[in-house]
């Protein structure tokens, strides 16, 4: 039996006024699965990544995710993803534990207390949680914005950066999460520029180039210094 | 080939420069900054029409209120004898408002600014240059230019007369520069968070005193401002050519002396910033609803803010003591609202999406719909708005008496009326032209300047009008006609609030200002 893409591209276009940001990108996610995007600065990894959060529109192509036509249905594929944004992603003057309440309340999720705290705990933020995040380090930024991202256990998790300015700690609790991710059978999506983190935590790995997509692989293919020179010769 | 140096090498060293060749770096850097202002403005031509608008009003003010001939002697002979309390009043604006934004406006962000080498002393430099950049300042200015020009009337005078007019301006706005620096230094050191507090206090205390012991006519009499105004009144003599000299002087003599207050500032952490960002705030019940859930986080990003509670309470509170001293009466004090809320709404609501900063793409992801999020946040403009000019009527209120039902029914309505169209006008220019901004330092702005003198001087015009026939409506013995008039106001303002919330909810505006407001 073929199995369903959980988040299907066809054709993705986005377009900035004169700026063409992604180029026809195709892409198929399916559940149980960690695709990275790879590619250099510009290639279209977080625009698709808004794209497929309900944060930007496509310009043309078709998007679905879970079957669901993300133009139609934006709101419903917003209540299946957990989004961690490639810049800031929390709001300056709330606290770690406001971000979690909001998140909760405009999901309808019950007794998310426990799995927050826990989450808490495992990105070393527990002691933080009522402090506003203006203060936060970039890198405590980028591990709440993971814990935001995966708290309501979505069914598509997208994670742009995670690794950014992330110490040792926080990286190996953002694979955690990825690992329950997938365990319980949700598609994950990871933008990253950090080849060997995203081949260690996907199966597979997209790699795009100039807003569109150049190769699909196996993300043991860019393990190594193989894999480097593989991933280098894709990128010029 | 030597590669790098042996240890018998001395590294170069780097020559700390001298007092002058600082200053001189210093004036260069603010050029460079201008310019690089000047790149990101995104309507040029705009920018160059307004630029020239508000220069032909200046000229404008300065002369052609000496050509009116309608008004007895008595009356011109009136203006002049308040002249030395107008200049005066702007010394005190050009202080209060240089304080309450930490030093003045930034010509370029914090955060921009730290990979660069830019000097307190530029900093200093460029908000000088920006604080006549506010509508407050240009009215004022206005003010005090046509009042000179009308009490004189077209003659060989006006001009020189002018000139001291325009040197105390620049005299005025360095001092408070000057004074508002020492200000910022004392609040970032030890205790200084309750030492300015405990000053301001005290000032009121005394205006209250001078005012409740009817010794304010004696008090403006003694205002030193007179020397200079008299000198003004005597051209081309001696005495007009010691009074320009001291004020050229005493300007250039501020201008460099507030560089010292600026570089001992900048050494010090700002308390009131560090303090709000390392606050910590205990868990809350979750209100039952999804407004009431985005409304206590917007007011979480409103209240929670530095320049949003120091601009509120300057705002708040001014205008508020300024009609309980002045004695204001119940239909003036209709203009009051109109000037706070069109204050408030330069604090945030011009860019209203910015208080989620880089957190609006996480927001965006949140499943609620569009519009909920628009009513909330214009909930909590509007009632932030409303708190100000609540707060300012019931400071002015503690004097006036009762008022009848004429006045009560046209200030309420006149509330209403303002609040509405500020905020429908800030929802229509948030979601028309965001900015980029971070809200976190009290010197922080929505807009970049030039957009903020146009969003100011646009709320002003329409408030002030609204508010003065509201204050007319006062006057007339039926209390219906301001609600007859506040009906299709509030209509009006209501359908344009609504095509906005409409606009709003287009995912492909919606994208363009959160993409902005993230960036």
């Amino acid at each position: 039996m073929t199995q369903v893409p959980v988040v299907d591209v066809r054709s993705l276009h986005v377009r900035f006024g004169d700026v063409e940001a992604v180029a026809g990108i195709d892409l198929e996610a399916y559940a149980g699965q960690a695709t990275a995007l790879l590619g250099r600065n510009g290639a279209g990894k977080s625009t698709t990544m808004r794209v497929l959060a309900g944060v930007v529109p496509p310009t043309a192509g078709t998007v679905t995710v879970a079957g669901l036509d993300i133009r139609k249905d934006t709101l419903e594929v917003k209540q299946l993803t957990g989004y961690c944004p490639d810049v800031g992603g929390l709001v300056p003057r709330a606290t770690p534990w406001e971000h979690l309440q909001l998140s909760a309340r405009l999901r309808r999720l019950t007794g998310w207390e426990d799995r927050a705290r826990d989450l808490l705990e495992r990105f070393e933020l527990g002691d933080v949680m009522n402090r506003v995040t203006g203060g936060f380090s970039h890198g405590m930024g980028r591990r709440l914005s993971v814990v935001l991202a995966a708290m309501h256990e979505p069914q598509v998790l997208l994670l742009d950066e995670p690794f950014d300015g992330v110490d040792p700690i926080g990286v190996e609790a953002t694979f955690e999460v990825i690992a329950d991710a997938r365990a319980r059978g949700a598609t994950i999506l990871l933008s990253t520029h950090l080849r060997d983190l995203a081949v260690q935590a996907c199966g597979t790995a997209l790699v795009l180039r100039g807003g569109a997509r150049v190769a699909s692989v196996d993300a043991e293919e860019m393990a190594g210094e193989e894999g480097a020179r593989a991933y280098r010769a894709l990128l010029d | 080939m030597p590669t790098a140096l042996s240890s018998t090498d001395s590294a170069t060293t780097y020559r700390r420069q001298g007092h002058l060749a600082a200053a001189r770096r210093a004036v260069a850097d603010v050029r460079i900054l201008l310019q690089f202002r000047k790149q990101a403005v995104r309507r040029r031509h705009f920018a160059r029409v307004l630029s020239l608008v508000f220069l032909g009003i200046t000229v404008a003010v300065a002369v052609i209120p000496s050509l009116v001939n309608h008004g007895p002697s008595s009356a011109r002979a009136q203006v002049l004898a308040l002249m030395p309390s107008a200049m005066a009043g702007i010394l005190v604006l050009s202080m209060a408002s240089a304080i309450a934004s930490g030093g003045g406006r930034e010509l370029i962000s914090r955060d921009q600014a730290s990979p660069y080498p830019i000097s307190p002393t530029t900093d200093h430099l460029g908000a000088l240059l920006l604080a006549p950049l506010n509508i407050a300042w240009m009215i004022q200015a206005w003010l005090l230019l046509g009042s000179m020009a009308y009490g004189l009337g077209w003659d060989d005078a006006l001009i020189s007369a002018q000139v001291v007019v325009i040197l105390w301006l620049v005299f005025a706005t360095a001092a408070g520069q000057v004074v508002a620096w020492g200000v910022e230094t004392v609040r970032r050191g030890r205790f200084g968070i309750a030492l300015t507090r405990g000053l301001f206090v005290c000032l009121a205390g005394a205006a209250g005193y001078i005012q409740l012991t009817h010794r304010a006519a004696h008090f403006f009499d003694s205002i030193p401002t007179t020397w200079f105004f008299f000198g003004a009144l005597s051209p081309w003599r001696l005495y007009w050519w010691e009074v320009v000299g001291a004020l050229a002087l005493g300007s250039v003599v501020a201008v460099a002396l507030g560089a010292v207050p600026t570089h001992l500032a900048a050494r010090r952490m700002p308390r009131d910033e560090a303090r709000m960002e390392t606050s910590q705030h205990e868990p809350r019940r979750m209100p039952r609803g999804v407004v009431g859930m985005l409304v206590r986080t917007d007011r979480a990003s409103v209240w929670r803010s530095v320049p949003m509670r120091r601009g509120v309470m300057v705002l708040a509170v001014g205008p508020g003591l300024v009609a309980l001293f002045g004695d204001l009466s119940w239909s003036s004090m209709t203009i009051l609202p109109g000037l706070v809320a069109s204050g408030g709404a330069l604090l945030f609501g011009v860019n209203a999406w910015c208080l989620d900063g880089r957190g609006a793409l996480w927001r965006e992801n949140l499943p609620a719909r569009a519009t909920a999020l628009f009513d909330a946040r214009a909930w909590v403009l509007f009632e932030f708005l409303a708190a100000a000019s609540l707060l300012t009527v019931g400071i002015g209120a503690l004097r006036a008496g009762v008022p009848n039902p004429e006045e009560f029914s046209a200030l309420v309505c006149t509330l209403l009326v303002v609040l509405v169209q500020v905020v429908g006008a800030a929802m229509r220019w948030s979601i028309k032209n965001p900015y980029p901004v971070d809200l976190r330092s009290a010197r922080a702005t929505p807009a970049p300047p030039a957009a903020m003198v146009g969003y100011s001087a646009r709320l002003a015009v329409s408030t002030t009008l609204t508010s003065l026939v509201f204050s007319g409506f006062a006057h007339v013995p039926e209390w219906r006609l301001s609600v007859m008039f506040a009906i299709p106001c509030l209509m009006w303002s209501g359908v344009r609030l609504a095509r906005t919330r409409e606009r709003w909810g287009d995912p492909v505006t919606r994208a363009r200002v959160v993409g902005t407001v993230a960036a």
